[in-house]
């Protein structure tokens, strides 16, 4: 695991709730702006984002909401924020790990709606493998929280888990060999097995077999995974051009995503949202991308971080470049960019 | 067009008087943060901040709209259809705010259509009230086709170029008889596996009288696949409406199946004029039963599947790659010759499509149709 540096946290996105985004000036903030905590600036180390507010963790312990919920509390290592439920790891002396689950709507008082203690995990030569601290999957790796009941769900044992990434239907698990598993709906082509049937359990993306993966992510009801060698594979539903491909109402109306954006970067210069090209003319469109997609963002370049929002995909590249793509908004009006766009770029983080 | 002003009265008049009537009454399933938002656009709404409002409306829908799209139709909370409804009320007013122009009122009666048809009822069915409204003062007088979406490139879509009826007495045609015996049917068209047109069988149904009233049967929803307007196929619709249960009835030949009657899937299949099924094959025997509209279908066996070009993966090999009344000959030159059957179908008829039947369908009026799929 590499060492982690301190940096900035940016945000950007709907923040009609006062989330702690940016300027906090308007309700959409549409280029990344650096966050404000409240209560000043604060050691972050983790951050989850849920629709209507955020939580911060700091490498203090402390967890803090921000937006249409609210609240404080210490002795925390990690949180997952979901409009239902807000999962926390509460740091234990020795093996007193504990997950607790709150309404978010508590600000954190009284007491948790569940809780459940933590195995640590057992020394052993698989112990570096199987070494996950990012919630929903939990530092031993046998089990991962989903914000629906059965809230705490064991892994099998034969599955040496090393991420595991929630969607609205589905699941998607990174195993120690850089393997692929997918399991849930399949209505819109999220697991990647080339149908629509739902799986009831794990099952391995064969497309994939072969090529190591190093990161996975899952949006509401699609899938991204990037390979070692940092190419990015995608598949599921692109009704917003969240898989990068041309969508219905870009074929139909002509859009591009011609125009720009400028947002600031570090040093207060201008930086331009550059589109990729995409020629108006009416084309065929993919709705759904039931199997795994090989997507090329620019000539050379490698991806080394994804992340995915409900309808929307975003990936980092080694040299520091930010692309999102999928479900954007404006103000009275909703489209889609399925090309990628430079979001910002950073020097030097 | 009467004024913009004259219909934005017309509007005032149907919505609530106060702020606090403004409002649904939710239950648990629906977070207080979109209980907040809920508030926020209708004080927003009152305060005359019409683009806030529409804005807050924008989220409003973009998030009850994932609640539609996650999980099976039946399991979605009717709360979240109510949500979906709202925003779409107050989206379409606050989109006629006058001076309003024809496309914004165009756009605002699209809203009403897709609180129609993914929403639930509210605030005393008034979305169908405002939807009145729009249409009537539209220019043409014409309701616009809605631009569907599709999930799968095989499944519904609209067109919207003029096309003509087609001239069915040049194509060879789909065999029509008058309440055939069981037996008949089942010597001659079941078991060869041939088409034909069954009259007397539904015409009889309440359905055929009641449901031309209306345009749209208050409590549709739509099912699974396609969750946008255009084309709505409503599985167990007469499940969740079982008062439509007794304007259609089972066709009395589908007893000469295997399966039990209740294993017959009923489905609703309503449309604007030009909607398109583009060719498929289902594996079931079918009885199409037209309520409303004329339906252009045309009929190939499935000994010409390969005439027919179907999609090679396994998703879509249901499914032909031809556009069957704008074929691209170039690319797909044995369709030319492939053999097949047609004809248009009226209110009261019924036309039998047998299993692995090669079937396309084109909506020559806003059309309701009701299948039955049995074994």
């Amino acid at each position: 695991m590499d060492e982690e540096r301190r940096g900035t946290w940016f945000g950007f996105g709907f923040c009609g709730f006062g989330q702690a985004l940016g300027s906090g000036l308007g309700r959409q903030v549409h280029s990344p702006e650096p966050v404000r905590m409240p209560g000043g600036s604060v050691d972050v180390c983790r951050v989850s984002a849920s629709w209507s507010y955020t939580a911060f963790v700091t490498r203090g312990g402390r967890v803090q909401l921000s937006g249409a919920a609210g609240g404080a509390a210490d002795g925390y290592t990690d949180a997952c924020a979901s409009e239902e439920l807000l999962v926390l790891l509460r740091a234990g002396p020795g093996a007193g790990a504990e997950l607790q689950a709150w309404a978010p709507g508590s600000a954190l008082r009284g007491e948790p709606l569940w809780s459940h203690a933590v195995q640590e995990a057992e020394h052993g030569p698989n112990r570096d493998e199987t070494q996950a601290g990012l919630l929903p999957l939990l530092p031993c790796a046998r089990a991962y929280v989903s914000p629906r009941p059965s809230f705490y769900r064991p892994l099998a044992p034969t599955l040496r888990a090393r991420r595991l990434e929630l969607g609205a239907e589905h699941a998607l698990l990174l195993d120690a060999a850089g393997q692929v598993f997918s399991w849930g709906s399949g209505r819109h082509g999220q697991l990647g097995h080339g149908t629509l049937e739902p799986e009831p359990e794990p099952r391995l993306l064969e497309a994939l077999q072969g090529l190591r993966m190093a990161e996975v992510a899952a949006g509401g009801w699609h899938s991204v995974c990037l390979s070692e060698t940092g190419d990015i594979y995608i598949w599921g539903w692109n009704e917003s051009g969240q898989l990068a491909l041309p969508t219905k109402s870009l074929a139909e109306d002509g859009k591009t995503t011609a125009g720009e954006a400028s947002g600031l970067d570090e040093d207060g210069s201008e930086v331009k949202r550059v589109s990729a090209g995409e020629d108006g003319a009416p084309a065929p469109f993919i709705a759904v991308q039931p199997f795994p997609a090989l997507l090329d963002l620019s000539p050379g370049s490698e991806a080394v971080k994804v992340s995915c929002g409900s309808r929307h995909t975003a990936v980092l590249t080694r040299t520091g470049e930010l692309y999102t793509w999928g479900w954007e908004t404006d103000p009275g009006f909703i489209y889609g960019s399925s090309s990628p766009s430079l979001t910002h770029s950073w020097c030097g983080i | 067009m009467a004024g913009p002003s004259a219909l934005w009265e017309a509007l005032q008049a149907l919505l609530p008087r106060t702020k606090e009537e403004l409002k649904l009454e939710l239950g648990e399933k629906v977070e207080g943060s979109v209980v907040m938002l809920l508030q926020e656009a209708a004080e927003l709404f009152h305060g005359g901040q019409r683009r806030k409002c529409l804005q807050t409306c924008e989220v409003l829908l973009d998030y009850s709209w994932e609640k539609l799209n996650t999980g099976p139709w039946q399991h979605v909370d009717k709360d979240w259809r109510r949500v979906y409804a709202f925003g779409c009320l107050l989206k379409a007013v606050c989109l006629c705010e006058p001076p309003g122009d024809a496309a914004s009122v165009a756009a605002a009666l699209k809203a009403c259509d897709m609180g129609l048809l993914m929403g639930a009822a509210i605030l005393g069915d008034i979305l169908l009230k405002v939807a009145a409204v729009l249409q009537k003062h539209l220019l043409s007088g014409k309701r616009p086709a809605p631009g569907p979406s599709q999930e799968l490139p095989g499944t519904k879509k609209a067109r919207n170029d003029h096309m003509p009826i087609p001239d069915v007495m040049t194509e060879r045609t789909v065999p029509r008889l008058h309440c055939p015996s069981l037996q008949y049917f089942k010597k001659h068209f079941l078991v060869p596996g041939r088409p034909v047109i069954l009259e007397g069988v539904a015409n009889h149904w309440p359905c055929m009288k009641k449901w031309r009233a209306s345009c749209v049967p208050s409590g549709f929803s739509p099912v699974e696949q396609p969750k946008d307007i255009g084309y709505l196929a409503q599985h167990q619709l007469f499940d969740q409406i079982p008062e439509l249960k007794q304007d259609i009835s089972i066709p009395d030949y589908c007893c000469l199946g295997d399966g039990e009657e209740e294993e017959i899937t009923i489905n609703a299949w309503f449309g604007p004029q030009g909607t398109v099924s583009p060719l498929h094959q289902d594996p079931q025997q079918n009885f199409l039963a037209q309520v409303m509209g004329r339906k252009y279908i045309r009929l190939y066996s499935p000994q010409e599947s390969e005439a027919l070009y179907p999609h090679d993966t396994h998703l879509l090999h249901n499914t032909s790659q031809v556009d069957v009344e704008n074929p691209d000959l170039e690319k797909f030159p044995r369709f030319a010759e492939a053999p097949f059957l047609s004809c248009v179908l009226s209110p009261g008829e019924v036309l039998f499509i047998p299993a692995k039947h090669w079937h396309y369908v084109r909506a020559l009026d806003l059309s309701f149709s009701v299948s039955f799929w049995w074994s």
